[in-house]
């Protein structure tokens, strides 16, 4: 109040001193802090292509996805009515999008809305990525009555059945997983005959 | 010597007249929030020596022949450290204890009502101490890079980009891009051991600083003893020495405890879980995400709705709505449960029906939730367990509550005869 300035204090109306020092303080505050919002947009970096984009052509082989066979080539004659593998195309192991779940199945146990032609010799493949939140599916076999046999994921126990379109039976899962087609091929080995028949990965 | 040559410089008499020489009142939950500091302190020391040896990168390294991220290959070096593991372990153990003290000593706060004027402020301070404490241990949950690291970040950043309008801004943000991302665990480094500590030593110190100028809540005995002296002093004991005794000594004890529990208690074994591979195993969240994570659980997979142009997704519901509208609830409590005047003392639990048996209910809620986070291996169906959730928390609301007015009603009585 030395200079007697302030609008209060003299009750001149307008402009004063202290409140042209004040607005130029908030118009700097809020200049130098705006200009740091720019950053913000650096600091997110543009999407690559974005969320789960599978590579799998028609034609590609089945590999075993893990364990100690993990890249060979998976035979039909391996695996048993009610058993399962996580399986990736040949060659394109490094994209998490081509992870299938690669299921052998009584012919007569599927249902619609499985996609028979999609299906060979009891083979049946889905995406192996949760639509819920991207964890891996597991295989949850039943050896005394394989039909009763079903897919669960472990994060937030979302189970789907193989034998109707891996339709969602419980859990928070959204949509089923994803068919692919697979045939048997005549040396033994699988292939993929199409692309997924839906979206893959989670629903967000 | 030593002292006098200080004490010319800094005036420390001073400090010590001012400060030091500050009223603690005694009372055994007085020490959670200690617990808490202290636990952060190990973390920082822990933290300082992991921080030395850690490498936040994930090119591919050899270790032991085998191919995997750089930073699980300096994880597992650290584990075969002499004492490697240990300090891990310490430090890990000691996020969970802080992250329970933090709990226990907000749960102390609201059953003795020492949010109430004036410490509005430090209630709010408490909780976005607590907040940050459990973003701090998220952020560290990556780092060792292991598939538990790797599971747990990508269901994380699945929720934030099923955030409606900018979830998938916001995901980029605070993943670095597309999890998994080659920028993901450096800047999960760099929130881990500089960001989220900075902000805690700020919280921690502004919480401190408001403790100092309102002085601590005092047990209601304290209340004939202070209004017979007729001061407005606390009574209790003064900082240096007895306080500082106590706390050094309390000190000691728990890191005594933290270290045998890391001796004898394994966690996040990392070279169980190994390297970040396909196949997903059961896993579950360190205690304080079970809530989140078993609602996750429970929210069907067809609850979606669309508001504005925004998808509401139950990811959204479970990971971002449900822990914020939990958040939002506990920030309202001082400004429902409010006094006009002052309130210096504790209050006994027991003397207020209604707030005390709604954290009751509270409590039970979100036991109820972390138990269902556990429904795959108690074979309880989803639909289920949102039944017995409900039900056990209207019933511990409704008999705790019968069951304290029919205390007090008792207590009135004998009062007036």
């Amino acid at each position: 109040m030395v200079d007697g300035n302030s609008a209060k204090e003299t009750g001149r109306e307008g402009i004063t001193r202290r409140r042209f020092t004040l607005g130029m303080l908030i118009a700097s505050i809020a200049g130098a802090f705006g200009s740091l919002l720019a950053l913000l947009k650096v600091l997110a970096p543009e999407k690559k292509g974005g969320g789960y984009a599978t590579t799998i052509q028609p034609g590609d082989v089945l590999i075993y996805a893990k364990g100690g066979s993990a890249g060979s080539p998976i035979t039909a004659s391996s695996m048993n009515v009610g058993d399962a593998v996580l399986a990736y195309p040949t060659g394109k192991s490094s994209n998490p999008a081509n992870l299938v779940q690669l299921i052998k199945l009584e012919e007569a146990a599927f249902k619609p809305p499985t996609d028979m032609s999609l299906t060979d010799k009891g083979f049946v493949a889905y995406s192996a990525i949760c639509t819920h939140l991207g964890c891996t599916v597991s295989w949850m076999a039943n050896r005394e009555s394989p039909a009763a046999s079903f897919t669960e994921c472990f994060c937030h126990n979302s189970i789907f059945n193989p034998a109707e379109g891996a339709k969602v039976m419980g859990g928070p899962a959204p949509i089923p997983l994803a068919q692919i087609g697979v045939k048997v091929m005549q040396d033994g080995t699988l292939a993929f005959t199409s692309d997924f028949k839906g979206p893959i990965g989670p629903q967000v | 010597m030593i002292f006098k040559w200080l004490d010319e410089r800094l005036e420390l008499r001073k400090f010590k007249e001012k400060f030091l020489s500050k009223t603690f009142p005694t009372h055994p939950t007085f020490l959670l929030g200690e617990t808490a500091l202290f636990s952060f302190v190990t973390l920082v020391a822990t933290g300082i020596f992991l921080g030395f040896l850690y490498e936040p990168s994930t090119t591919m390294v050899s270790l032991f022949g085998a191919m995997v991220p750089a930073a699980y290959a300096s994880v597992v070096k650290i584990d075969l450290l002499p004492m490697g593991m240990i300090i891990r372990r310490i430090h890990h153990w000691s996020a969970m204890i802080m992250i329970a003290a933090i709990l226990a000593h907000l749960l102390r706060v609201y059953f003795t009502a020492s949010y109430r004027k004036p410490r509005e402020i430090n209630w709010l301070v408490g909780l976005s101490l607590w907040g940050t404490a459990m973003i701090g241990a998220f952020t560290g949950y990556l780092l060792p890079y292991s598939q538990f690291s790797v599971t747990a970040t990508s269901i994380a950043y699945y929720m934030a980009k099923s955030m409606p309008w900018i979830g998938d801004w916001m995901s980029r943000l605070l993943f670095a891009g597309d999890f998994p991302s080659d920028g993901t665990v450096p800047r999960f480094f760099f929130m881990h051991v500089m960001l989220i500590p900075a902000a805690l030593i700020g919280l921690i110190s502004l919480h401190m600083l408001i403790l100092i100028k309102q002085k601590h809540t005092e047990p209601k005995s304290n209340k004939d003893r202070k209004e017979a002296q007729g001061g407005r002093r606390l009574i209790g004991i003064p900082i240096w020495p007895e306080q500082a005794v106590i706390s050094l000594s309390f000190f000691l004890f728990l890191l005594f405890v933290v270290v045998l529990m890391a001796a004898y208690i394994p966690l996040n074994p990392i070279e169980m879980y190994g390297p970040p591979s396909p196949g997903t195993p059961v896993m579950r969240p360190d205690w304080y995400f079970l809530v989140v994570y078993g609602f996750l659980k429970l929210v069907p997979g067809d609850l979606v709705f669309t508001i504005l142009g925004g998808k509401i997704t139950p990811e959204t519901i479970g990971g971002v709505i449900f822990p914020g509208l939990n958040f939002l609830a506990y920030a309202l409590v001082p400004f429902i449960d409010r006094s006009k005047e002052p309130q210096p003392y504790m209050e006994n639990p027991l003397h207020r029906p209604f707030m005390t048996s709604l954290g009751i209910g509270a409590i039970i809620f979100l036991c109820m939730m972390a138990v269902a986070g556990y429904i795959d291996v108690l074979h309880i169906t989803p639909r289920a367990m949102t039944v017995y959730a409900l039900v056990a928390t209207a019933a511990a609301w409704s008999v705790s509550y019968a069951l304290l007015r029919w205390y007090n009603g008792k207590r009135g009585n004998n009062a007036k005869a």
